[in-house]
């Protein structure tokens, strides 16, 4: 008869069920819980590579090393704007405008909508070297120009996906399907989160629509559901349910709370299940949520001066209220806050999305609200400890999009997964550099290549983690942010 | 227990294994227990499935005992001496030392190797891939507490672990814990109140029999079976526009109703189009493999995302119903199982010649109209199909045949080309550029069907035409056009190749249907198709089938399965807790039971184990914190489902209507904000308000908040397996969502007809007993009287608030006071938890 194996050493659900008791917390589940965890109290299992106790589980953590940035704020340019007319600076495409693509560019390509021969595009806007780094920037980003000496560029990254949303999940964790963890889920496991009082990871999005991946880009796959990101919205309730019924005003609700936990410790005398100290503690939470939520999403009470900066206006949802957003957040120790602007889509099939209309419009909505970002974190101190990535999900063809095979009524690129620009600002990004170049028309790159894993592992190097030892047991395997592969680009690395 | 820990280099305890003095006895070496594991986790990364350094893989014993690219033998069975492995593993040069670059193995484990290989290096099959055989009952120390046989195994286990079974949990409890199990809601209090006073000792077991009789019951599995079968309401992807499916859900509640045994459940969901002469409800059944997304979104590649579908039902059959992570061997040999990368396209090839080919109106399709159109949609439908005849055979006439050669020479004409359809075009020009006698029959069949699509002829035009408005007067029927699966006849079948490196368009050997060599072969006289694969499933010899999914309603009950890993019986998933019950339990299913589902679950919740007390205490969470060892009975929190019906159960609110079109139950607005998308939730306003949570509709890029911050997963793929969270958003959601306070507003109606407000104790009591069908004791109840005092000092102070808060004017304080109330215990770790 086959004997039981032991199982003790490998539990999965075990280190899932239990989170979120904090040893700082207030309130009556927090007090019955520091006499209650006595050492006795059963810890989750270890994991490899970080000492996550899932018991605690958005409790602050030292990473592996000392971080050089201590948050992220991550820009999306949700539909892939064109490197092209923004920082990718091609005079020899301006020169080769209109002629006919050479077939030898065409071979072993798949295109989302070019189809036979399409023309070649040049630059849709003249360019200008800023700064003491000398970057090139199109006169689409007036702002942007004022801040280049803040960030590093990655002029050739690359990806293997041609649709948006395999190449939104590949950017936001690590695979072109559904079911990984997001960064933002990987970093606040790692790190947990400064405040207890506000969602760890919070997601931000404008633009009118979501992520073209839906909510799987800032999920937590198979990590605990605890850090997948939180939607915080500028109208109605900033998270759902957040505000208490109508009619219950909040000193009610605090006298309502004492009464479920004070059942609840009966419950938890009689049953004995440590489940029941964290339904407490997570009472507790919801409960300084429902203060501490509102208050730092609510911009109105900043000073004219800086909705001027940013561009913002209160009461309304856009990236640039987004981008003050994410700078209250910061301030108030949110580890990570993701930030999604939908349009940048600019096949040139319709007017919004066009590279001479649509495209337009969607750098006045994101340069004043992104300079503005850089420039007062800066004047905050926070900029040192706080990385910004900008970018998209891939690049645009240095080809004019002909869908179908005949010309689109409005000038417009297709997909690129061959060449695409990034940048980086802040929490040990070594500030005006350029890495990484693509050929001479933009279409592939030629040095310093890097994909998606490497900025994921570089993003995790700044924060003080070996990618390769931050990992995740899951079916029977360690899982990490970068799979297989990734090396953190040292060239943009302070 | 002798135990042998593992380091992991950073210090940190990574694996726990039963040695059993195996290593250092100098006994038997058994490769399963002491070295498959060696392998797995120090070997197999570069000497594996996917990396195969040095021609060296340690999955299959043919492949480790030929000479490596070195020339040398890396094991010589009988002869370790002369087997490069271990000159490797203890090579004193850290630079030739095996595994390159990490610490040694230990002496112990290099010692077990030796032995292993002195022993003749006998590689023995997975436990998981050896049929399972019942067990004689073992011996256990206290014969009177088993009540059925599978509590036996039990007992001896916990016998050997020095522990004692808890006491029966009491009637209420164990009533309200059964009950949610099986039909997903409480019973009614006075259901309980006859059950806990009626001193039969056969009275449990009638109230389960009612339980399992209830329509309520296929309700509850359902929810089950359908994590798995990854239904939804909508396609996935970027626009994730609405699809009919929600008759293949109906199929699965009726099934589970009419008590269908699982191997035919199994047989019509994955080939009922393949049966003789097969019903409606059995076409309706193969939906299950429609569930696959269909991406819809611009310039995609309908072969790439019919290829994907396809990819999702191999892996989605495989964990289903072998909890076997065949995914993996998509782009090459799988990792760690023994399982090649040509093993994946065979099963591929099963189901890579059906009819479905990534499109928006999902065809094939069985329409089925509302009773009253029933004859003349059933007419219009046999006109489509007789069109569709008509223009095969116009099409095979030799003048279009020409003709649509001629086309494809035009068709490199970029203007040409763009006539098509974009997502065509490049499947077609793929086919196109193939010279006709290679192309398969299926590649064949596109370009004449394309071509017909795009042609001037003029008969062909005129069947266009007239099938479009056949079409449109469908759909003035508003019929349900469920996806089905169908499959491509003789003459039109595809050919399957292995695709190098997962890479749909990168071609290796042609392979036939097969299933893994690991798993057993496929028995004589089965069909080379779907049919046979629904059938090697469920055959006597299939060693995974049985255990799969006897684990699987297991972990529906206990939280968590024999298997933990309950989509994963391989090598690297977690070892059954307890392999002699899981074994009986699966001879018994398929044998005595004959894979009825409510025999099985019978057995299991009459059980001493299942009737256990789940109170624990600290020692006990301490030493098995998971309750794997079932010295105890379950306690977990609801599923998003159950709390919801639970919530509306409580409130009387719930409809008992069954079946039909998915419902929208309010939602907070601006959930639904997708790309290209102008599809609008409208809100329900009679009882579809009120049903239960599987028949909410189901957006995949969107789904239910309310739900999902309950971790029911977005159902993209299928999910074995939720994972339990304890987080603040869940108690948002149960104190202010409106849909939660809705609810309780109605059971503080229910509570105050029981004798008017004057009687404050008498309503609280009833509330609490409504709720959690158990009396309050005092201190619980003067908590919820100093609550119900507040509330009412409040709303008499300040009447508005107390009409805001009953949605309606003039509620009263009182009535607002016991909302509070009710909302307060609808919040209560007991109310959201089964214990």
């Amino acid at each position: 008869m086959p004997e039981e194996h032991d199982f003790e050493g490998q539990s999965l659900a075990h280190v899932t069920r239990r989170h979120f008791l904090e040893a700082g917390a207030t309130g009556i589940g927090a007090t019955a819980l520091a006499t209650l965890l006595g050492c006795d109290t059963p810890r989750g299992t270890p994991v490899p590579g970080i000492a996550r106790n899932l018991l605690d589980p958005l409790s602050p953590l030292a990473p592996h090393f000392p971080p050089k940035a201590k948050r992220v704020i991550y820009l999306h340019m949700a539909g892939a704007p064109s490197q092209l007319e923004l920082f990718d600076y091609k005079p020899v495409l301006a020169r080769l405008n209109g002629q006919l693509c050479p077939e030898s560019l065409m071979k072993g390509k798949r295109f989302a909508f070019i189809r036979g021969i399409p023309k070649m595009l040049g630059p849709q806007a003249p360019f200008n070297q800023y700064g003491e780094s000398r970057a090139w920037v199109s006169d689409h980003l007036p702002h942007f120009s004022r801040i280049v000496d803040d960030v590093a560029f990655l002029k050739a990254m690359r990806t293997d996906q041609f649709n948006h949303a395999p190449a939104q999940l590949l950017v936001h964790t690590g695979s072109p399907r559904i079911g990984r963890p997001s960064i933002g889920a990987w970093v606040t496991y790692g790190l947990g989160s400064e405040n207890q009082n506000l969602p760890a990871f919070v997601v931000l999005l404008s633009g009118g629509v979501g992520p073209d991946a839906g909510a799987s880009v800032y999920g937590s796959g198979f990590l605990p559901s605890v850090y997948q990101g939180v939607q915080c919205r500028s109208s109605g309730d900033p998270v759902l349910f957040l505000s208490d019924p109508k009619g219950l005003p909040r000193d009610l609700r605090r006298k309502s709370l004492d009464a479920i936990n004070a059942l609840n410790q009966r419950e938890h005398e009689a049953a004995q299940d440590p489940e029941i100290l964290t339904r407490i503690a997570q009472y507790e939470m919801a409960f300084r949520m429902q203060l501490s939520v509102p208050e730092a999403m609510d911009i109105e009470k900043e000073p004219a001066s800086v909705h001027e900066m940013y561009g913002t206006t209160p009461g309304t949802t856009s990236f640039a209220n987004n981008c003050l957003l994410a700078r209250r957040l910061a301030e108030r120790g949110v580890r990570f806050v993701q930030l999604f602007h939908w349009g940048w889509d600019s096949h040139g099939a319709s007017a919004s999305e066009a590279l001479n209309k649509g495209f337009f419009d969607r750098c006045k909505e994101t340069d004043r609200a992104i300079a503005a970002l850089v420039t007062d974190l800066k004047q905050r101190g926070l900029l040192d400890e706080t990385l910004i990535v900008w970018g998209g999900e891939f690049g645009r063809t240095p080809m004019q999009e002909n869908r179908s095979g005949a010309d689109n009524p409005f000038i417009g690129r297709d997909h690129n997964a061959g060449a695409f620009t990034m940048w980086l600002a802040g929490g040990g990004i070594k500030p005006g550099v350029t890495h990484g170049e693509t050929d001479e028309i933009g279409y592939e790159g030629i040095s310093g290549q890097t994909d998606v894993n490497d900025l994921h592992a570089t993003m995790l190097r700044l924060l003080g983690f070996n990618h390769e030892r931050l990992v995740y047991r899951f079916q029977g395997r360690d899982f990490r942010l970068t799979d297989v592969s990734g090396k953190p680009i040292r060239e943009i690395i302070a | 227990m002798n135990k042998r820990i593992w380091l992991a280099g950073a210090g940190v305890i990574a694996v726990v294994l039963v040695a059993r003095g195996a290593w250092s006895s100098g006994g038997a070496v058994d490769f399963n227990r002491d070295i498959r594991p060696i392998f797995n986790k120090k070997c197999v990364s570069c000497h594996g499935g996917v990396r195969q350094q040095a021609d060296l893989s340690l999955l299959f014993r043919e492949d480790a005992l030929k000479p490596a690219k070195s020339g040398k033998r890396p094991i010589v069975p009988g002869d370790p001496d002369a087997s490069e492995m271990v000159r490797r593993i203890t090579h004193p040069d850290p630079h030739d030392r095996m595994p390159k670059g990490r610490d040694p193995l230990s002496a112990d484990e290099i010692a077990a190797i030796k032995r292993w290989i002195k022993q003749g290096a006998l590689w023995e099959p997975h436990w998981a891939y050896v049929k399972p055989v019942a067990a004689p009952w073992p011996a256990v120390s206290d014969p009177a507490w088993p009540r059925t046989d599978l509590d036996r195994f039990v007992l001896a286990r916990l016998d050997r672990e020095g522990l004692t079974p808890s006491p029966a949990a009491s009637c209420p409890v164990l009533a309200r814990r059964a009950s949610l199990d099986l039909i997903g809601l409480p019973p009614a209090l006075e259901r309980i109140d006859q059950l806990c006073a009626d001193r039969d000792p056969k009275a449990y077991e009638r109230f389960i029999d009612e339980l399992l009789a209830s329509p309520r019951f296929g309700e509850r599995w359902a929810t089950m079976w359908l994590d798995l079968a990854r239904y939804a309401d909508s396609q996935g992807y970027e626009k994730d526009p609405s699809r009919s499916i929600w008759k293949f859900r109906d199929w699965v509640v009726q099934a589970f109703n009419r008590g269908m045994p699982f191997d035919r459940f199994t047989v019509e969901q994955l080939a009922g189009d393949l049966l003789p002469n097969p019903t409606e409800d059995q076409l309706t059944a193969t939906a299950f493999h429609r569930n696959t997304m269909t991406n819809d979104e611009g310039g995609t590649d309908d072969e790439e995302h019919r290829t994907a579908a396809v990819i999702d039902r191999v892996n989605t059959t495989f964990v289903v119903w072998q909890g076997t992570s065949m995914g993996c061997a998509q782009c090459h040999g799988h990792p760690y199982d023994p399982f090649r990368h040509q093993d994946y396209y065979r099963a591929f090839a099963y189901f890579n010649n059906t009819a479905d080919w990534d499109q928006t109106n999902d065809h094939p399709v069985l329409p089925s109209f509302p009773a009253d159109k029933d004859r003349e949609g059933r007419a219009l439908y046999a006109v489509i199909r007789g069109l569709k005849a008509r223009a095969e055979s116009l099409t095979a006439a030799p003048a279009i045949q020409t003709a649509r050669r001629e086309w494809e020479t035009r068709l490199m004409v970029p203007a040409v080309a763009g006539k098509l359809k974009d997502t065509w075009q490049n499947e077609v020009l793929r086919i196109a550029r193939t010279p006709e006698a290679d192309r398969d029959g299926e590649q064949k069949m596109m370009l004449d069907w394309v071509y017909a699509e795009v042609t001037d002829d003029p008969a062909l035009a005129a069947i266009r035409k007239e099938r479009d408005q056949t079409w449109s007067r469908i759909n003035k029927l508003a019929p349900a056009l469920t996806p089905v699966m169908e499959e491509l006849p003789s003459g039109r079948r595809r050919r399957t190749h292995v695709f190098e490196r997962g890479n749909f368009l990168v071609h290796g050997a042609e392979v036939e249907p097969g299933v893994p060599a690991s798993i057993g072969p496929r028995p004589a006289g089965l069909e080379p198709n779907r049919l046979g694969l629904a059938r090697w499933l469920v055959h006597p010899d299939n060693p995974l089938t049985g255990r799969v999914i006897v684990n699987r309603f297991w972990e529906q009950l206990f939280g968590v399965g024999l298997v933990e890993t309950s989509e994963d019986f391989g090598t690297q998933g977690t070892p059954p807790s307890n392999q002699a019950l899981l074994d009986w339990l699966a001879v018994q299913f398929t044998t005595t039971d004959q894979w009825r589902i409510k025999s099985l679950l019978k057995d299991v919740v009459l059980s001493a184990t299942y009737r256990q007390s789940s109170v624990t205490t600290p020692a006990l969470t301490e030493r098995d914190p998971q309750n794997r060892l079932l010295a105890r009975g379950p306690r977990y929190r609801l599923t998003a489902e159950q709390i919801r019906d639970q919530a509306l159960a409580v409130g009387g609110l719930l409809s008992d209507r069954m079946l039909g079109p998915s419902v929208m139950p309010p939602q907070p607005d601006g959930v639904w904000q997708r790309p290209y998308s102008g599809e609008v939730w409208k809100t329900a306003t009679d009882q579809d308000r009120f049903r239960r949570a599987l028949y909410t509709l189901w957006k995949r890029t969107a789904p239910y908040p309310a739900m999902l911050t309950f971790d029911s997963p977005s159902r993209e793929f299928c999910v074995s397996r939720r994972i339990r969270t304890n987080t603040p958003l869940q108690a948002l959601v149960t104190l202010n969502d409106p849909a939660f306070l809705e609810a309780a507003a109605a059971l503080a109606r229910r509570m105050a007809d029981s004798g008017g407000p004057a009687d404050v104790d008498q309503a609280l009591g009833r509330g609490y007993r409504l709720a959690l069908l158990q009396v309050p004791d005092q201190a619980s109840l003067a908590a919820l009287r100093t609550l119900y005092q507040a509330a009412l000092a409040h709303y008499r102070a300040h009447p508005g608030d107390g009409d805001s808060l009953g949605g309606v004017a003039g509620v009263g304080p009182e009535q607002a006071a016991l909302t509070v109330v009710a909302n307060a215990i609808m919040n209560l770790d007991q109310f959201v938890t089964k214990e």
